[in-house]
């Protein structure tokens, strides 16, 4: 591991904001969710579907809040001036570059994982190991898409709408995305709303592996295509807005 | 390539969209020297900087740094930089920040020695955050120090600093140069320059328009500036010893080498109202290097 990837993984970690979002608050909601809407159901069956499925939302909400929260902080990093300082060192630009992804997709990692323990063996879901295994590595692969939406935010936006970003972003995704309640709750014009978000894809790809131990391969190709264009247009905007213009 | 100057430039133009900030600028700084590049805000002092480093992309010219382009420079860890919008991390401590900067260099400044050096004592556990402005500029020098680069870039190192914390500083830039380190600095401080540096630049509008000691520049700069009242139609030329004329609404600037002159014949040509007379200040007197358009710069050799 490299100097430079140690040292930004300790900078994300010390903020205790980051940890409760991202690890805490989903593993919560997870266990409130299933108690409160578990509880309703009559069947042991329909209480295990209901309690697998949160738990495959709450993956998700925690995963995009976390690869949101790691990558959008490259605006506070341009903000401070602290983006400029690397490019007077040997350490070649690129490496900042790859070091702030890498960041982003390894923290997106304990969301996954906790909300998982969580459902196991708090919730009691139940599935065989090898689904257990897929899913984790789905959603965390998966969680590419987001590291990518938020090194386009990160890069696009200034320091203080970038702060405001890191929320709003999350919560929109999740709210609108069909985390926090299903997609079929919500009137028909909003469901359609739905369907265009990368967050609800994502979940489809963890529902699929519960469902049928693989993601749908339509499920598959939307993230693929979303990751594939934020990260595009992310290089396009890395490109466009140098880290400085500053006359004098 | 053990010959070559710590920094060659060449016909260095830079624009920022249609606005020129940097207009043809050559300058060539041997190793070992301590250089200041003085100028107004504006001047391009920072756009040369930043050129150096290969930060920005010029429209022409050409920068050598110890013979190597400005980015092969860089990686090879020959020049350390102070930007000036360059900044500290969030939620980190100055020792592992200046561990991190240390380690990229390929040989590094001994710790202990660059803490005295930068004056950073007791300051390496302390969070990024809790710093002070001068502090802060003091741990940006370290980072500038880190790699122990023979050639040192700081743009305008002491613009956070109070009166105390400038004067150590210039202490510490030096004893830098003592150690043989070359030191070019951006400042509009005609005292900072003086204070430190053996050699001056005087840029203006993106040009070399002085450059010498300390005390050539001191001479070729201190003229006086004579203001007053005059009729738009009054005719100011061929007065004696004025190097500028500037006109704002109906009072006129002129800049002069010999005020007792100029007011001489000003006065037999008639009244003067509103008059004023002050020592040049450096603004003043590079608007009248600039206004001179003299063919070369005070003081470069021919």
């Amino acid at each position: 591991m490299s100097p430079l990837f140690v040292f930004q993984l300790r900078r994300v970690a010390r903020n205790k904001q980051f940890v409760f979002f991202t690890v805490l608050l989903p593993a919560l909601f997870t266990v409130f969710l299933t108690k409160i809407i578990g509880g309703q159901m009559a069947g042991a069956a329909e209480r295990q579907d209901v309690a697998a499925s949160i738990m495959v939302s709450m993956m998700a909400y925690g995963a995009i809040g976390a690869a949101l929260g790691a990558t959008i902080r490259i605006s506070f990093d341009r903000a401070s001036g602290w983006l400029r300082q690397p490019r007077v060192t040997p350490v070649p630009q690129t490496q900042v570059f790859g070091v702030d992804v890498a960041v982003g997709v390894l923290l997106t990692l304990p969301s996954v994982l906790v909300v998982a323990l969580v459902g196991r063996f708090v919730n009691g879901v139940q599935l065989p190991l090898g689904t257990w295994i897929t899913l984790v590595a789905v959603l965390w692969a998966g969680s590419a898409a987001f590291v990518a939406l938020g090194v386009l935010v990160g890069l696009s936006l200034d320091e203080k709408a970038a702060g405001g970003a890191i929320g709003i972003l999350g919560v929109v995704l999740a709210a609108l995305g069909g985390l926090w309640w299903p997609v079929e709750m919500l009137p028909e014009a909003m469901r359609g709303l739905a369907y265009s978000l990368p967050s609800y894809w994502y979940a489809e790809l963890g529902r699929g592996v519960i469902t049928g131990g693989l993601p749908a391969a339509v499920a598959v190709l939307a993230i693929a295509a979303y990751t594939a264009a934020f990260g595009a247009l992310a290089v396009l905007v890395a490109r466009r807005r140098p880290l400085y213009a500053v006359a004098g | 390539m053990e010959s070559a100057a710590a920094l060659g430039i060449r016909g260095l133009t830079v624009r920022y969209g249609d606005a020129v900030a940097v207009d043809d600028l050559s300058l060539t700084i041997p190793r070992g020297q301590t250089v200041a590049l003085l100028g107004a805000n504006g001047a391009g002092k920072s756009t040369t900087v930043n050129a150096v480093l290969g930060l920005l992309r010029p429209a022409a010219g050409q920068v050598r740094v110890f013979g190597r382009s400005p980015a092969d420079a860089v990686r090879a860890g020959s020049v350390g930089a102070m930007l000036q919008h360059g900044g500290l991390p969030s939620e980190a401590r100055v020792g592992e920040v200046l561990d991190l900067v240390r380690r990229s260099f390929p040989t590094a400044w001994p710790l202990d020695d660059l803490v005295v050096t930068a004056g950073i004592e007791g300051l390496l556990g302390r969070s990024v955050d809790a710093l002070s402005g001068g502090q802060r500029q003091r741990v940006l020098l370290s980072l500038a120090l880190a790699g122990a680069p023979p050639l040192l870039l700081l743009d305008e190192p002491t613009s956070a600093m109070d009166v105390e914390g400038r004067r150590a500083f210039w202490t510490t830039m030096r004893g830098l140069a003592g150690r043989g380190h070359t030191v070019v600095f951006a400042t509009h401080h005609l005292d900072e320059a003086d204070a430190v540096a053996d050699r001056v630049v005087v840029v203006a509008e993106g040009r070399v328009v002085a450059d010498g000691t300390t005390a050539e520049i001191k001479t070729g700069v201190g003229g006086r500036t004579v203001s007053f009242t005059a009729d738009p139609a009054r005719r100011l030329d061929d007065l004696p010893a004025v190097t500028a004329v500037t006109r704002r609404g109906a009072t006129v600037t002129l800049a002069t080498t010999d005020a007792d002159a100029t007011l001489r014949a000003l006065l037999a040509e008639g009244g003067l109202p509103d008059l004023e007379v002050r020592g040049a200040t450096l603004e003043d007197a590079v608007l009248s290097l600039i206004a001179t358009r003299r063919p070369t710069p005070i003081g470069v050799p021919r």
